[in-house]
């Protein structure tokens, strides 16, 4: 049977190619751990080291105590927090009021969110600087969190979501006598959770990989987050490629575990939501 | 989208109802309570997203550095943008970094998303691998590029010196510091848009396929005349999200090249935030946003048309 086996000698060719796909696709990030791993002998030896010779963890030690990466995690660890926590609060909400009520300005709502979603962030970068500015906010918490408390896209997820609430749970609660907000509360919210998940990870990884306006925004060592520190660690150190890895690792590390916690559901989400900030 | 549709017909029905039932203080109630939830998006979007579109062109129309006073100058930086040379290089950079990584990341993320469409052995293992460039931040990519593109022992020139060439050099040359941020655009780009047209591919009815195949249609034919017909609207809205991000790319270009060599990837948000934040020229920099905005006006309206288009359906 010709065809049968030209059939199966396909599949396996196919299975190669995504096989060979995936280690081509996989270098960038192996490099990246193995060459965290190397001391700087490794890198500049005549002979070319794809693995380092011993695991040499002086890297991650110099990066945390001789450079500020400590400080640049905590940073990134607040502020991301601090975005996704106000994402949770307030989306849902926006959400709510555009699935279910109609009140005077809801177009006007839609367009502002729209608009938010197709505004390139560079073309308002400089006059949203001009405002935090005029807040006071320069190189403050709140002017590296606040432009991003309501994810534009984030509002749209919740009204869709929202939208799929059936009417009847909001109004027995309305005729058991419930308050607007414990009806928001105790019925809406538990109801989308997984939702409210969902949203969590698309603002947890578009909060940590915000790099120009965290680069605008903080002046000095001090409020840098991690993009931003390692940036400016390589316009210093063009050369410690071994440390800059370690670096990259620690800040890629805790991107990397939730998804490989959460697969599926960041798949999903992204699915979603990707190309639209 | 499609869920806005199917709901949103029967609420409006069961509105008249209900407005009927319980009178004018449940709307009332809810006018309210709508309005409540949405105040604080209100003040958001408005603050720190529509405002300043309107900001940028009046700060566009005087000279000033921040330091000193704000003085009206009217259209003259648009003039002087007009005869600004790098400007009009930033512009013609941009749009070769856009084109190059949109058109391949198109075939590129499409023809992933069609084997992942299949099912195989490990699929999802595998579709998490490919999936990994864009799990991580574009900073990190940034400086492990920057890495790999290292004349002395870089990834590409450690490979290229094993099969017998010379040291590659892509940052340093005018000619191929573009299509160096190009490749690393599209490697970390191509599976945000796979995942996009897989959900696409998904949303397919099988019965199309079955009915396909009772009559016959080859793998191409299905291809060709059910898959790519009716993933149509999910291409349309991936060419224009694809498009305005490309525009607004800027981490690779300031980690790997700061614009050189040369002015060969000054792309326009470069200029921009080279005038703005380290000339501190923010007329200057705001008259070049409103032609950046204009330019990517006409994308954007097109990808609005196409979310309403969808909502529609």
């Amino acid at each position: 049977m010709p065809r049968k086996a030209f059939r199966t000698l396909n599949r396996i060719l196919a299975q190669l190619a995504i096989l060979a796909g995936a280690i081509v696709i996989s270098v960038p990030s192996l490099y990246m751990l193995s060459a965290s791993f190397m001391s700087s002998q490794d890198f500049f030896s005549t002979e070319f080291h794809l693995l380092p010779t011993a695991l040499y963890w002086q890297n991650y030690i110099d990066v945390f105590v001789s450079f500020n990466f400590g400080n640049y995690l905590k940073n990134s660890l607040l502020v991301t927090a601090a975005v996704v926590g106000m994402n949770l609060l307030f989306t849902p909400m926006v959400g709510y009021s555009l699935a279910k009520f109609d009140f005077p300005g809801k177009t006007l709502l839609l367009i502002f969110v729209l608009a938010t979603i197709m505004i390139p962030f560079t073309a308002i970068l400089i006059p949203l600087f001009l405002i935090i500015r005029s807040f006071g906010w320069v190189n403050t918490y709140p002017g590296l969190i606040m432009p991003f408390a309501m994810s534009a896209f984030g509002v749209f997820l919740m009204r869709q979501f929202i939208l799929a609430v059936p009417d009847d749970y909001i109004d027995a609660g309305r005729i058991d006598g419930a308050s607007e907000l414990r009806i928001y509360f105790q019925i809406v919210v538990p109801l989308i959770q997984p939702a409210l998940i969902t949203l969590a990870i698309v603002v947890f990884v578009a909060s940590w990989d915000e790099f120009l306006w965290m680069l605008i925004v903080t002046i000095g060592d001090a409020l840098r987050t991690l993009p931003v520190g390692l940036a400016k660690f390589v316009e210093q150190y063009r050369t410690r490629y071994e440390l800059m890895m370690a670096g990259s690792v620690v800040a890629a590390a805790p991107v990397v575990l939730v998804f490989l916690a959460v697969q599926r559901r960041f798949l999903q989400g992204m699915a979603g939501l990707s190309g639209l900030k | 989208m499609q869920a806005s549709t199917t709901a949103s017909a029967p609420t409006k029905r069961r509105k008249a109802e209900r407005t009927h039932i319980w009178g004018r203080s449940l709307a009332a109630r809810k006018m309210r309570f709508g309005l409540f939830f949405a105040t604080p998006a209100f003040l958001f979007f408005g603050l720190f997203y529509v405002y300043p579109l309107f900001r940028t062109f009046y700060v566009s129309l005087f000279s000033w550095s921040l330091l000193d006073e704000p003085r009206f100058i009217g259209m003259t930086n648009y003039v002087t943008l007009s005869n600004d040379k790098e400007f009009i290089n930033s512009i013609g950079v941009s749009f070769y970094y856009a084109i190059g990584v949109c058109v391949i990341i198109w075939i590129v993320s499409l023809g992933l998303a069609l084997v992942f469409n299949q099912n195989f052995r490990f699929r999802q293992a595998y579709l998490s691998t490919y999936y990994m460039p864009a799990v991580i931040s574009l900073t990190v990519w940034s400086l492990v590029w920057l890495f790999m593109y290292n004349p002395s022992f870089g990834l590409f020139s450690e490979f290229a010196r094993w099969l017998g060439f010379r040291d590659v050099r892509m940052l340093d040359n005018p000619a191929t510091a573009m299509p160096a941020m190009i490749l690393l655009s599209i490697w970390k780009g191509a599976p945000v848009y796979m995942l996009i047209f897989l959900a696409g591919l998904r949303a397919i009815p099988g019965d199309y396929y079955e009915a396909a195949k009772v009559d016959g249609a080859s793998a191409w034919q299905r291809l060709w005349s059910i898959t790519l017909p009716l993933l149509r609207p999910v291409f349309l809205y991936v060419v224009v999200i694809s498009i305005i991000g490309a525009f607004q790319a800027f981490t690779p270009m300031y980690l790997l090249t700061n614009g050189g060599p040369g002015s060969a990837t000054r792309v326009l948000s470069m200029f921009i935030f080279q005038n703005g934040f380290q000339f501190l020229k923010m007329g200057y920099a705001s008259a070049a946003s409103v032609i950046f905005l204009l330019i990517l006006l006409v994308f954007s309206l097109v990808q609005f048309r196409i979310l309403r288009f969808q909502q529609a359906e």
